[in-house]
């Protein structure tokens, strides 16, 4: 048994690995840190979690933030208006766009010690984050969603801006990635998949091809996909488990370990270029890779159709008084499917629990049941296990809040 | 030879590195420090070969906590060792500069020279050489100027001046209706005031979110946010939406006005109507 650490995945994690013979036999992945969050929101009055809960995460607070002001408005019956919600999801998208962008090329091209134009590279984030702060105020740690809807109020000169913004960050998307063909790849993904190629490092990394999304927006709609069929995927049937020598909770559907993130969304949405990695390398490294870029492309046009269609003229934030109660709400996070659950006594937040992505993809299982991550790795060379690691993105001060 | 950096993490979310990305000319930074450490950029060494370095500016991002682990070692003791070979000690963020948001869970999370509002057990051993940069995140200009400015005037928490002389109050697209008491009547309207009933504490917190945009572009104030004080060592309080009044007044005064002078100026401004100031902006319907 030998310890490694993971280091530069937004925090650390351990590694216990089993290695004989250069292939990894066993693996169990421990997160050393915790910060107390959901003991800090305990008692507190409920709108002070849309404060809070942001700092769980500095990469993706604002989806921590738009799941605290949904699971409110879900306690109290509220429904914003669609300008509202549009809105909310422009600045969600943004998010996530940004995050798959340094996780391209900080993460992944880093790893793989691959040239790339970091000046280019972190304009383009500086410019996405830049779009969310015209109606988030800033990024990261914006509280401007709240039960009823946003705190910005946006005209149509705002709108404009961001319109420019998202077309010529479309733009610049073209610049390094090419049109999304697997036939002729192009630029930076050409030279992230002849490198894997040249690795041989393709097949690696396949988990159970199974996949989960709870959200639901106008990216994705929620769903499980299991041996090619598509159901609802349910909150009741979620499972947190504590897991020894390890700050992070394991966490089941119906038992199962499912994969969330991109890969589960792309492939649940459909699409030709995914599909056809997946054809050839099923639920590997590769496909995983290549369905978090081109989902960053994908968002781009949802956050360009978003700003078409706001209709100004509808309340930013409706009147909003809140009940107490108990509610859970999942949205669609960088990492996929984060999931809030509040309960509510005397407008003071009695409990909060919170179910983050990558407790879904980086759970612990036992040898007759492994996990995801340990099905990726086991019996893969242990010279890739920080790569295979990696194509999971993983968060470490979400999964450890 | 460019100076050496390495920036270390205590208890944190990561969020001033981040914030710290979103620096306009970024590249021209970055290529002017050796970087020995940073938790999301390229550099030199990994978490463990740090015990040794020799950076000329330490970067402290996150809180103190005692058996906080830090790859093998404890980040306390780590930290320590690398600050007493530097020449620059920088705490970026509220939680480096205080002990920050986590504090609400575990009292024995320290910033590097204050732990609260107290001086902390390091105070005397680091004040010399320790520039406190903070806010929740920090905004990345405020960073680059505590990694690069020669001699900052300090405040007596040891903030630069340059940045926390200011309010967040001044520059906010919303001063007409502070001036006039003329307050939003709700969240997400460009009109009115945010200090009378949503919880505003710009007026009354250091920092120039209003004077150097965030993102370039906006700041939580002219979003229709209520500016919670992050800069401060009181952060979080509690009830972060709403303005905690005393007989009808906030609470808490503007920055360095007495209320005998608020309460006189105040009485005149709400004598007058100002039709422009009651009316919507635009009229969107």
């Amino acid at each position: 048994m030998r310890v490694e650490l993971l280091e530069k995945i937004e925090g650390e994690a351990f590694l216990d690995m089993e290695c004989e013979r250069g292939r990894i036999q066993n693996i169990y992945v421990r997160f050393p840190h915790y910060r107390g969050i959901e003991e800090i929101l305990r008692s507190r009055p409920a709108l002070d979690a849309l404060v809070i809960n942001p700092r769980i995460c500095g990469i993706c607070g604002h989806a921590h933030l738009i799941a605290t002001a949904m699971v409110l408005e879900k306690v109290s019956g509220i429904v914003p208006t669609q300008k509202a919600k549009k809105i909310r999801e422009i600045t969600r998208f943004c998010e996530i766009v940004q995050n798959h962008l340094k996780w391209f090329y900080l993460v992944i091209f880093v790893q793989l010690g691959l040239p790339f134009d970091m000046d280019r590279v972190q304009r383009i984030i500086r410019e996405i984050n830049k779009l969310l702060a015209i109606f988030g105020g800033q990024w990261p740690h914006s509280s401007y969603a709240l039960p009823g809807g946003v705190t910005c109020d946006p005209t149509q000169l705002e709108i404009l801006q961001a319109s420019h913004i998202a077309q010529s960050l479309q733009r610049e998307f073209g610049l390094l990635f090419g049109d999304f063909d697997i036939k002729n790849l192009q630029k930076d993904l050409k030279k992230l998949f002849d490198k894997l190629n040249r690795l041989d490092v393709l097949h690696l990394g396949k988990g159970y091809d199974r996949f989960i999304v709870f959200g639901s927006d106008g990216y994705v709609q929620n769903a499980k996909l299991l041996h090619g069929k598509i159901r609802p995927a349910r909150l009741e049937y979620v499972k947190e488990q504590e897991q020894p020598k390890s700050f992070a909770k394991r966490v089941t559907y119906k038992g199962k370990f499912y994969e969330t993130g991109p890969l589960a969304r792309t492939m649940i949405r459909g699409g030709t270029f995914v599909k056809r990695l997946h054809r050839r390398y099923k639920d590997s490294l590769t496909t995983r890779i290549f369905a978090r870029i081109y989902e960053a492309a994908q968002l781009l046009q949802n956050i360009k159709n978003n700003l078409s269609t706001l209709d100004l003229s509808q309340e930013s934030a409706i009147e909003a008084s809140l009940q107490d109660g108990k509610a859970s709400i999942a949205i669609e996070a960088a990492r996929g499917s984060l999931i809030h659950t509040v309960e509510i006594e005397n407008q003071r937040i009695k409990n909060y629990s919170i179910v983050t992505p990558t407790q879904w993809n980086l759970s612990n299982g036992s040898k007759d049941n492994l996990s995801l991550i340990q099905k990726a790795l086991v019996g893969a060379p242990c010279t890739h296990t920080d790569l295979i690691f990696r194509t999971f993105d993983i968060c470490s001060v979400c999964t450890t809040h | 030879m460019k100076p050496k950096i390495l920036w270390l993490q205590g208890v944190t979310c990561n969020g001033n590195s981040h914030s710290f990305f979103n620096l306009p000319n970024f590249k021209t930074l970055y290529d002017q420090f050796e970087w020995l450490y940073h938790p999301i950029l390229p550099s030199k060494l990994s978490l463990d070969e740090l015990f040794d370095a020799k950076p000329e500016i330490l970067v402290l991002e996150g809180g103190l906590k005692n058996g906080w682990q830090k790859g093998q070692e404890e980040v306390v003791a780590l930290f320590l060792k690398l600050a007493s070979r530097a020449k620059r000690v920088v705490a970026v963020g509220s939680c480096a500069v205080y002990g920050g948001v986590f504090r609400e869970y575990e009292k024995s999370i320290s910033g590097v020279l204050f732990q609260g509002e107290q001086k902390s057990r390091w105070y005397e051993a680091l004040k010399a050489k320790t520039i406190n940069i903070p806010g929740c995140p920090a905004h990345p200009e405020w960073i680059a100027f505590g990694l690069s400015a020669a001699q900052p005037h300090l405040d007596s928490y040891h903030r630069p001046k340059e940045i926390f002389a200011y309010t967040v109050h001044s520059g906010c697209s919303r001063n007409e209706y502070f001036e006039w008491k003329v307050d939003a009547e709700g969240f997400g309207t460009k009109e009115g005031c945010l200090y009378y009933k949503q919880g505003c504490q710009a007026p009354y917190t250091h920092g120039s979110c209003n004077k150097i945009l965030w993102n370039e572009i906006n700041s939580k104030t002219r979003a229709g946010t209520p500016c919670f004080g992050c800069t401060e060592p009181q952060f979080p309080k509690k009830e972060l939406f709403k303005t905690k009044t005393y007989m009808g007044i906030p609470a808490t005064m503007p920055l360095g006005v007495p209320k005998r002078a608020y309460l006189t100026l105040t009485g005149v401004a709400k004598s007058f109507r100002i039709e422009r100031l009651t009316q919507r902006l635009i009229d969107e319907s």
